[in-house]
């Protein structure tokens, strides 16, 4: 078990691919905002990639652990620390009952910093997942972020402790992080002709977009678009704006949600209906880039995609995401 | 980079007696959005047609085919598209909405809900008052502490109007969403179609259980949360994450597409005893009919000459009052 010291900014019990069978019930799926980071560190430490872990965004996190089992730390470089000495990251680490985990501040390049556990972490499955939902307070640990004196329980081991301690990823696994994630892109549902000019959807391939400070979990907003172009004057019976529609299902997780000018990537915790439209779809594999994406700091671009590539990479994340990654 | 296809629209269906135009749009790697008619509408028909088709899809039981989200005039299908291709899940969604000729034939499984419901009552006013404090102090929705004025105003009508249509009419519902277990409900007669702005910009909190509309959509908030709906009562529980009472044993959530509620009036006393009822004592029984909807016998009722002129007359009112009521 963990026994938190300091909650941090917003530290989540996730799991992936989250509570998936109830947006009809307005439920979104939740899930690890980053499902790479989280999927690597479970590798490390034996657990199958989906297994529950700790999310840590922001930073600030200390936790002391009351038994002894193995970790591992992925994502943001938050400059992790056990008993006070540097402890290294995308690897897994041996901690003993008594042991402090600390973590200062998000990284130079990211924003969320995950731990692994032996086991995965033990909360109630809640609707199939053990996922948190904040916006809907249910899921995870009691449906919220973690604050001082909770106290985390540990699944069993899938394998011997000892044959996971100092298990490494391959060089090329750890991924990648920038200031400007590149996201691959599907068009749709709204595009142009009948929602946005051909310029309009150019436009939203051709710029970056600056990640807003007021993001959470249930959306990712962008800077205005203020030369996106609408193909029609009004939204006609939906309302005066021509980002307004009728009522329609929002894909959830991925689809970028046109609020008048504003941009806004509808995510993790976000809303399964609404009344604006939609023009273009983050591809499942690039999911995760936004979860590191740092608000008020860094940057996103969309790159078109093919249903064909979306599929295929899906597949190759599936790879990653396995044994096959570890050195 | 090669050139960019902004086509989304994978595949239509032509309009073919009372169906509209079908059109098949792409939405991501996971999720294909299908939508009547390539000039949106609002019309109930469409929403009768859209849940009818979801339940024979689903009856289907597709591999790879993960859910799916009715709304008004859409359906959201999200799969695998690993297990199922896009192209084999529409040829299954073609082959259901071929069946279906005349929507007017369509009859479905409809619950009737009767909810006790609470006009201004103090929770409500709660959160209106924390509005004004907190987010706009000089709301022009906001009269005497509560909406219901500012809806009177917009549809051009009494407060007294406002409830009776809020309580003579049964509610439809298109769906579940946005929030857990919230319902998407439209008026069945259209002579209570009120019909008022949302709030700008929107509140922070709205309290469990409370009534509230925008646009024509009636929405029960079903656990405390933000909102943009103008708001005028609470009634009682719909949503239990404890699942502790009998009703929520199953699922957390109540409503189920195709539900219809009505409304009657009690004191607030009566909606909080109930919620004692629900949320500790656990043996509040909800008055649930189970029923048929048929579109025939409701197209029968809306088209009728003394329907239409008192949906007639509303809209004169409602011309009357958006010209009066301040814009929020």
């Amino acid at each position: 078990m963990l026994k938190i010291i300091n909650g941090g900014i917003e530290t989540v019990i996730e799991d992936w691919p989250g509570r998936i069978g109830y947006l009809d019930n307005g439920m979104s799926s939740s899930g690890a905002f980053d499902n790479v980071a989280l999927g690597l560190a479970n590798i490390l430490v034996g657990n199958p990639p989906g297994e529950a872990g700790i999310e840590i965004a922001g930073g600030y996190f200390q936790a002391e652990f009351g038994i002894d089992t193995v970790i591992s730390i992925t994502g943001t470089d938050m400059k992790p620390t056990l008993n006070g000495e540097p402890v290294p990251m995308w690897e897994a680490v041996e901690v003993k009952k008594g042991d402090v985990v600390k973590f200062s501040h998000f990284g130079e390049l990211g924003f969320r910093a995950y731990i692994g556990v032996a086991g995965g972490i033990d909360v109630p499955f809640y609707l199939g997942s053990k996922s948190t939902c904040l916006f809907g307070s249910y899921g995870g640990f009691e449906g919220r972020k973690l604050q001082k004196d909770d106290i985390i329980k540990f699944g069993k081991p899938y394998q011997a402790l000892s044959a996971l301690a100092g298990r490494k990823l391959k060089k090329e696994a750890i991924p990648r992080y920038s200031r400007e994630w590149v996201l691959r892109a599907m068009p749709g549902p709204n595009t142009c002709p009948d929602y946005l000019t051909k310029e309009g959807m150019d436009y939203l391939y051709e710029n970056s977009f600056k990640i807003q400070l007021n993001s959470n979990r249930s959306a990712v907003r962008l800077a205005e678009a203020k030369d996106l172009a609408f193909a029609r004057p009004d939204g006609g019976v939906a309302g005066g704006h021509p980002s307004n529609v009728l009522d329609h299902a929002y894909a959830i997780r991925g689809t970028l949600n046109i609020c008048g000018n504003t941009p806004i990537l509808l995510i993790a915790d976000g809303p399964t209906l609404g009344g604006y439209m939609n023009a273009l779809q983050v591809i499942y594999a690039d999911l995760w880039k936004v979860g590191q994406g740092t608000p008020g700091r860094d940057f996103v671009r969309f790159i078109y995609c093919t249903q064909e590539e979306a599929i295929q990479a899906r597949k190759e994340q599936r790879e990653w995401l396995s044994e096959k990654s570890l050195a | 980079m090669g050139q960019r296809d902004y086509n989304v629209i994978l595949d239509r269906l032509p309009e073919a007696g009372s169906r509209p135009e079908v059109l098949f749009r792409q939405a991501g790697d996971g999720f294909l959005q299908v939508e009547y008619g390539a000039v949106p509408r609002f019309n109930l028909v469409d929403s009768f047609r859209v849940l009818t088709i979801n339940n024979a899809v689903k009856a289907k039981k597709i591999k790879g085919l993960y859910e799916t989200v009715p709304g008004l005039r859409t359906n959201l299908f999200h799969f695998d598209p690993e297990a199922l291709s896009v192209r084999d899940l529409i040829s299954a969604i073609k082959e259901e909405e071929e069946k279906l000729a005349q929507v007017e034939d369509i009859e479905f499984e409809s619950r009737l809900i009767l909810l006790p419901i609470a006009f201004e009552d103090s929770e409500t006013k709660k959160a209106v008052e924390k509005y004004v404090r907190e987010v706009r102090p000089d709301a022009p929705n906001v009269i005497n502490g509560y909406n219901i004025e500012y809806m009177a105003l917009c549809n051009g009508v009494t407060v007294e109007d406002i409830k009776r249509m809020v309580c003579g009419t049964e509610w439809y519902n298109s769906g579940n969403g946005f929030w857990p277990g919230g319902g998407f409900f439209w008026p069945l007669d259209p002579r209570c179609a009120i019909v008022v702005p949302k709030y700008n910009p929107p509140r922070t909190w709205t309290p469990e259980g409370t009534v509230g509309i925008g646009g024509p959509c009636l929405y029960v908030y079903p656990t405390p949360t933000g909102g943009g709906y103008q708001l005028f009562g609470r009634t009682i529980p719909i949503f239990q994450f404890a699942q502790k009472h009998p009703l929520f044993k199953e699922s957390p959530t109540f409503f189920r597409a195709g539900d219809r509620i009505r409304f009657h009036e009690v004191s607030e006393e009566e909606v909080l005893y109930i919620y004692k009822h629900v949320h500790e004592e656990t043996d509040y029984e909800y008055d649930i009919t189970p029923g048929i909807f048929k579109v025939r016998d409701w197209l029968d009722f809306y088209t009728s000459e003394e329907v239409q002129r008192g949906y007639k007359e509303l809209l004169a009112k409602q011309e009357a009052g958006t010209k009066i009521a301040p814009k929020v």
